[in-house]
């Protein structure tokens, strides 16, 4: 049985009946709608006793800054973490939708998830829907036969790296990893990294910025270290502070009370105090 | 010596092709650079784009018994943001004579400070005012021999010469109407409205100041594009006045004063059941 | 054979913000001095701030290559104004001069956007707002690039200026004094910042008074 059929009503599901149309007025003149892109730095890497994987904070919508701090390190099992690059709607749904496959899979099976399984469902996932659903991610988790580390591009290809680096500020934070990575390299040394590597992009690249969110993931442990590091305050505020007048003149309070529409009376006695 | 300058003079044809020099640049009279390209139109079309049309106007003009009513708001808008409350659309072209700016605000602004320059030479040349018939046309054949180049300019010219009062529509393609009676820009079929509704070629001074400025209050109302300061000029024999200049908004009320009601029930506290 | 032609764009644009605030006797103008192309930084040091004469100063934002063979032009012909006429051009003469100089490129016009900040000849303050082909205007306050939608609306809030269009005539420039309004652009610049992502790195000022020319600058986030 595919899984269309098992996963959606008979006519549910996405259409795309709409693609050739919509390839056409974009043709013509069409400007097509804005989505929140995450134009991000994400990264990973495999350390001595598991992976750690590292985000910016930063979601844009064109030049505009949508969201300072926002959450790119997705959850995807107790031992699987997964960060998302690309379409912000994407890579919440592609990851969320896939987390609670895994979960299912959990009760059936009662056992925990493995890496491959989650790569393998979000790649065929991706493929199915040819490039149309841009998620480009970062795949981190530690289970029964190791740590092990994958980039998902938005086509459904993947790699199996030791490190890597996704979305616009990967080569800011690739030059990092590319000088500074080794092998068997500690904890702290491997968070250092990851936070190096995503200052670098943050820094370098205009679609990241913002803050420093950390992930490790060990054996049986994991740690989310949600704004691990805050590179970037705000550089002046003003002493006197600033006042907005309201500039309303009142000229109306008329309030008409709300009706009760329906008058309880119980056993037609007035109540007591 | 001293040279003078006669770049007034020049009738500021294009100089197609190579201009590329310098020494063109600084110290010959001003001509317009075209860009070198096989698709002039399409670079046109694409150079349009980023250049401000200050489109969303609302502007008017009459003639009545004792010269010309001349008005217009002050907006500019690109899209949906407004980028100027405060854009002077009557141009004052000589002390008898004023035109007014719909389409691109640079074109107009130019052209009518070339015209203003044009009308002062041929003061020197002949020891009389221009008409207003003849400084209209000067702009129209300006605005012909670049027709199909991009411009976009919808002015009246109106004044006071030897004739009496004139009034003069002028476009950027070529059109060029003698009338009584001329609105222009993206609220003009409100201003119309009202304009039709309550003009005599008698009216007074007092009285045609009014209906042009709730002609343009009235354009302002209805058209989001329009808006800002209701300005009023009026041209007589001895030259224009500027008569008005009023925040639509504070026009608004009063002209639509809000009385302020008694207080009919103060907002209280909800009591505690 | 179908048509060919190249996919390019004689034009980019290196973001960036400009602020020019006008009072009673200075002028503030100023840039942030960040340079960027697409999602790069090309630099975090360029100044978008020239002085094109004695009292009066320019800020430019846009694309930089345009706006450099625009300051060279203004430059050279200032040169030959003082050649012509023995003495500096004054403030609205240079606005003028920069209304004509960008019209003459109407066809092919500078992706340039620039304020005029400066001393009128009684040593009032004066800002003068373009747009890329020559339209401009005298106001009491103005911000131009890729952080103006955020930076406008928050300067018509607090010193919404009289329009000089209304009659009985009211004072346009703005009432602060030079204290506060180099405080509200180091405001402006710090929120604008937050949520721009071409403006940032440093942001430079330039104050013009009775007492001349004084350069300020003041960090912002690099992110």
């Amino acid at each position: 049985m595919s899984r269309f059929e098992e996963s959606a009503p008979a006519r549910g599901g996405f259409s795309f009946d709409l693609c050739k149309r919509n390839e056409m007025l974009v043709q013509k003149g069409l400007k097509p709608s804005s989505y929140l892109k995450t134009g991000t730095t994400i990264v990973g890497l495999v350390f001595q006793d598991g992976v750690i994987l590292g985000a910016d904070t930063r979601a844009t919508e064109g030049p505009i800054v949508a969201d300072k701090n926002c959450e790119k390190i997705h959850y995807m099992a107790p031992n699987i973490y997964c960060c998302g690059a690309g379409t912000a709607a994407d890579t919440e749904a592609v990851t969320d939708m896939v987390s609670s496959q895994l979960k299912l899979h959990r009760f059936h099976t009662g056992r925990e998830s493995r890496v491959v399984t989650a790569l393998t469902l979000l790649k065929s996932h991706l493929f199915s829907y040819q490039g149309h659903v841009s998620a480009a991610l970062v795949l981190g988790g530690v289970d029964v036969t190791g740590p092990h580390l994958h980039t998902i591009y938005p086509h459904g290809s993947t790699d199996t790296l030791p490190f890597a680096t996704m979305g616009s500020g990967s080569l800011a934070a690739m030059a990092i990893f590319e000088s500074k990575y080794r092998e068997g390299l500690t904890r702290d040394e491997g968070v250092k990294l990851v936070a190096e590597a995503i200052c670098s992009g943050i820094f370098n690249d205009l679609g990241s910025g913002s803050n420093v969110d950390v992930c490790v993931i060990t054996k049986g442990k994991r740690e989310y270290l949600r704004n691990y590091m805050l590179p970037n305050p705000r550089t002046y505020v003003s002493e006197k502070g600033y006042s907005f007048s309201k500039k309303t003149e009142v000229l109306l309070t008329k309030i008409t009370p709300l009706r009760e529409l329906v008058e309880v009376i119980e056993g037609g006695d007035a109540m007591e105090e | 010596m001293m040279k003078i300058d006669f770049s007034g003079l020049d009738p500021y044809m294009p100089v197609k092709g190579n201009a590329e020099d310098l020494d063109d640049e600084i110290l010959a009279a001003p001509s317009f650079k075209l860009p070198v390209t096989v698709d002039f139109d399409g670079f046109q079309k694409a150079a349009v784009q980023m250049v401000k049309p200050a489109k969303g106007t609302t502007t008017l003009a009459f003639i009545f018994k004792d010269g010309v009513m001349v008005a217009a708001d002050s907006r500019a808008s690109m899209g949906g943001y407004i980028s100027s409350q405060s854009v002077k659309k009557i141009i004052e072209i000589n002390p008898y004579m004023l035109g007014t700016m719909a389409g691109g605000a640079a074109d107009c602004q130019f052209w009518h400070r070339n015209l203003g320059i044009k009308c002062r030479l041929h003061e020197l040349a002949n020891k009389r005012r221009i008409s207003v018939a003849g400084a209209s046309k000067l702009l129209a054949n300006i605005l012909y021999s670049y027709r199909g180049m991009g411009l976009s300019v919808g002015t009246m010219i109106a004044g006071w010469d030897e004739n009496g009062p004139g009034l003069y529509y002028v476009d950027s393609e070529g059109g060029r109407l003698k009338g009584t009676r001329f609105s222009v820009g993206s609220g003009s079929p409100y201003a119309y409205g009202v304009l039709d509704s309550g003009y005599r070629f008698d009216l007074s001074v007092e009285e045609a100041a009014e209906l042009a400025r709730r002609a343009i209050y009235h354009a302002t109302f209805r058209d989001g594009a329009s808006g800002g300061v209701a300005s009023v000029y009026h041209v007589g024999p001895s030259g224009w006045k500027k008569l008005s200049g009023d925040d639509v908004g504070e026009l608004h009320y009063s002209y639509y004063p809000v009385e302020p009601t008694a207080v009919e029930q103060e907002m209280a506290d909800v009591p505690i059941a | 054979m179908t048509k060919q032609q190249a996919n390019w764009s004689p034009y980019d644009n290196n973001g960036g913000t400009c602020v020019a605030i006008a009072g009673a006797d200075y002028c503030v103008i100023a840039a942030d001095t960040r340079m960027s192309t697409g999602y790069s930084i090309l630099t975090r040091d360029y100044s978008k701030i020239i002085q094109l004469a004695d009292k009066s100063v320019m800020a430019s934002s846009g694309f930089q290559a345009d706006v450099r063979a625009l300051q060279k032009v203004l430059a050279a012909r200032h040169l030959i104004y003082q050649h012509q006429h023995n003495k500096q051009m004054s403030c609205p003469a240079m606005a003028q001069l920069l209304s004509n100089t960008l019209y003459f490129k109407r066809f092919f016009p500078y992706y340039a956007f620039n304020v005029l900040g400066g001393l009128d000849s009684e040593g009032k303050g004066c800002v003068f707002t373009y747009d890329a082909v020559g339209s401009y205007e005298r106001v009491g306050y103005s911000a131009q690039g890729s952080g103006a939608t955020l930076i406008t609306p928050f300067l018509d809030n607090q010193l919404k200026s009289p329009s000089p269009l209304l009659l009985p005539a009211k004072d346009a420039v703005t009432p602060l004094s030079e204290i506060e309004a180099i405080d509200l652009v180091k405001t402006c610049f710090a929120s604008a910042t937050e949520r721009d992502i071409y403006t940032g790195d440093k942001v430079e000022m330039l104050v013009l008074n009775a007492s001349g020319i004084r350069r300020e600058f003041m960090e912002l986030r690099k992110d």
